[in-house]
């Protein structure tokens, strides 16, 4: 006998419910319990929650928990293959670009590849102190044995990021001159960013062959692109009205006030975007290879599944030392831009 | 200075609100601003205005905060839609144009000089002075030889490279006149322009203002709510007032006939000596015969202030008043006295106080 009889008996809904009961479903702890004469307690204190468990009990017809997650499960499933028969095309790029730029760094010599990074590093701050700072941290990696997986994680890193500006600035800016796009486009953002990292694999999983580099390109893009978005609708939208008003009493046209105008001055909240959008990729590129993404994650990850202290607080580190680089370098670039027009 | 009408403002109407042509009705029937708010919950922006804008003469359009005046301003480029009414520009209706024909008035015809200069931080003080050339498509050699010399006009020799937070409000706002005069578009719209500069750089800024407009003659509409910049600047003035045209004419004669309680109040607080001229007040010569026994000439536009200093405070003397020199009247030392002192409004400004 469960709780809630009474509810089904009142209402008229024994027999419907008793349809439903299946003589041979799975045997829960309770009715071992009824079975073997202990009989329960039943006071105010443990009346139990209406539940779907707790319902089922009493009412054979009523669904139980488990198939709420079934159902879900199935409904994916159902779905799956024509999702994947659109997404699959669209995203494939993403695993040439990704497999490509993990082939190139893996062919690029460390005496050329060193290099090209400080005049990347020295280009985008201007500061021969950050660039020896940089060389020293890459340089100690590398004399740990460690260079290769920097490099992939790098790779990746990079890919990543510039498909987030590619997408997040037009998106951003989409979403800045529609209060209405804005208003649907933000609860999806609050959704990216409050799922937890893991949960974007799962679906993914199914959906794509877990041997493709695009399943965790999409995952570390869908993770990292919600800054660069958010940041780059509001810069637009903090423009100084004055400006824009002047803007228009010169005649410009759309095109003109958006390119000359608009996103140059959103430009300082802009980078902070792409700042935070290049930290969040790196977080997500760690977990990642939990879906075979290349890099210092798949060092961590050995770290934990074999208890190999050492190797894992090592590839910890050097996470932390990108991480490291790419803030202060994003940060001076930041900085460069901001000069350019104080606020 | 001619007298062709540059601009012609008809029955301007502008009610904000969820729907302005339903709040018209109840304005052309009398309704009044307070009514309109809390019966209907509109606001009457601006009521009935009409104006003919001098080509090539400074119109000032003077009133406090709230009159309505950087609403009318924004009109005559379409910043702000009117409800009803009709704007002429060369005797072309602007309500009827299309986007393009609206973006070439912005572009070459008119240009807008801002209170808070908004100025391009990220460009340099020369390519901000080349904004409207380059907004046309100008090529940036040409431009920037353009914004070099009117940046040179307006004393900015040698700032070409810097940028505008490196410079000061005053300078900023050179900035602002050079980007206009660059444009080289026949009216200049000024919301402001001088509002936000402290009192000595906005001396410097009207001087120059003049002394720019003696060689170029634009038609400048001039919005300020500083009255002793309104006389000083104004060849047409305009004095707005919860949004309609309380009285409009030449500074001299409203200074010398205020129609209104609230003009006459206005005017009581001016340094008169320093805004009158002697044309305003002089006797025009009787038959061409010039007077015998006079204490010397003055200028025809000189102010009052000017024949104090010449006279030496003795009211008794008579002055020749000479144009071209060409004697044209006379001015007696007793009308300027009388001149000077508001004829109703110093007491009813006394019995306030």
């Amino acid at each position: 006998m469960a709780y809630y009889d009474f509810v089904f008996d009142k209402i008229g809904l024994r027999e419907w419910c008793d349809a439903g009961k299946s003589a041979d479903g799975p045997v829960s702890m309770a009715d071992l319990l009824a079975r073997a004469g202990v009989e329960q307690e039943t006071s105010a204190l443990n009346v139990p929650f209406p539940s779907l468990d707790e319902l089922h009990k009493a009412c054979g017809s009523i669904a139980q928990s488990r198939d709420v997650t079934k159902g879900v499960e199935t409904g994916f499933l159902a779905i799956k293959d024509v999702l994947r028969f659109v997404l699959d095309p669209l995203t494939q790029p993403l695993s040439w670009i990704l497999n490509s730029a993990l082939s190139g760094i893996e062919a690029t010599p460390w005496w050329i590849m060193l290099p090209i990074l400080a005049l990347v590093v020295y280009f985008a701050s201007r500061s021969a102190r950050l660039v020896v700072f940089v060389m020293s941290c890459l340089m100690f990696l590398a004399f740990v044995d460690h260079y290769d997986y920097a490099m992939q994680t790098l790779a990746i890193i990079f890919v990543c990021a510039a498909l987030c500006v590619l997408l997040g600035v037009p998106i951003g800016i989409a979403m800045s001159r529609s209060d209405r796009l804005q208003r649907m486009i933000i609860p999806v953002l609050d959704m990216l960013q409050t799922l937890p990292p893991f949960v974007y694999l799962i679906p993914l999983i199914f959906l794509f062959s877990i041997t493709e580099p695009k399943l965790y390109g999409i995952a570390i893009i869908l993770y990292a692109i919600v800054p660069v978005i958010r940041l780059t609708n509001l810069g637009i939208r903090l423009v100084d009205k004055d400006v824009i008003e002047a803007a228009d009493s010169f005649g410009m046209t759309d095109r003109q006030k958006l390119f000359g105008v608009q996103i140059p001055l959103a430009l300082p909240n802009i980078m902070a975007g792409v700042n935070q959008t290049i930290m969040m990729s790196l977080a997500m590129v760690v977990i990642a290879s939990l879906v075979s993404a290349p890099g210092l994650g798949v060092l961590v990850l050995r770290g934990i599944r074999n208890l190999e202290l050492g190797v894992g607080l090592v590839a910890g580190f050097g996470v932390v030392l990108l991480a490291i680089v790419l803030d202060r370098v994003t940060k001076a670039a930041l900085d460069r831009v901001n000069s350019a027009q104080p606020r | 200075m001619t007298n062709d009408i540059k601009v012609s403002i008809k029955n301007l109407y502008k009610i904000f609100g969820s729907d302005p042509v339903m709040a018209l009705e109840h304005v052309k029937n009398g309704t009044s601003k307070t009514d309109l708010l809390s019966q209907h919950n509109h606001v009457l922006g601006l009521q009935d205005i009409n104006i003919d804008i001098r080509s090539g003469a400074i119109t000032v359009i003077m009133g406090l905060s709230g009159s309505g005046k950087s609403t009318l301003i924004r009109h005559l480029n379409r910043l702000i839609e009117p409800t009803a009414g009709q704007i002429d520009v060369d005797g072309d209706n602007v309500l009827a144009y299309d986007e393009a024909q609206l973006r070439n008035l912005r572009r070459q015809v008119m240009s807008m000089v801002f209170q808070k200069f908004a100025l391009l931080p990220h460009r340099t003080v020369a390519q901000n002075a080349g904004t409207m050339l380059k907004v046309r498509g100008v090529g940036k050699r040409e431009y920037m030889a353009e914004a070099e010399k009117w940046l040179n006009r307006v004393g900015l020799e040698g700032f070409g490279e810097r940028y505008p937070h490196q410079l000061s409000g005053g300078m900023q706002q050179r900035v602002g006149i050079a980007r206009a005069l660059t444009s080289n578009s026949p009216i200049m719209l000024m919301d402001e322009a001088f509002s936000a500069l402290d009192p000595l750089i906005r001396t410097d800024m009207q001087d120059l203002l003049l002394e720019l407009q003696q060689e170029l003659l634009k038609t400048i509409v001039f919005i300020t709510h500083d009255l002793d910049e309104a006389l000083k600047l104004a060849d047409h003035l305009v004095i707005l007032k919860d949004g309609f045209i309380v009285q409009q004419g030449e500074p001299q004669h409203i200074l010398l006939n205020p129609n209104d309680p609230y003009i006459e109040d206005f005017v009581s607080d001016i340094n008169r000596a320093r805004v009158l001229r002697i044309r305003s007040i002089m006797a025009p010569l009787e038959h061409g015969v010039v007077p015998t026994g006079t204490h010397g000439e003055v200028q025809f536009d000189d102010t009052l202030e000017s024949v104090i200093a010449l006279s030496d405070g003795d009211t008794s003397q008579t002055f020749v008043v000479v144009q071209n020199q060409q004697p044209v009247g006379t001015l007696t030392m007793k009308d300027l006295v009388k001149a000077l002192v508001p004829r109703v409004a110093s007491q009813a400004g006394a019995r306030k106080y």
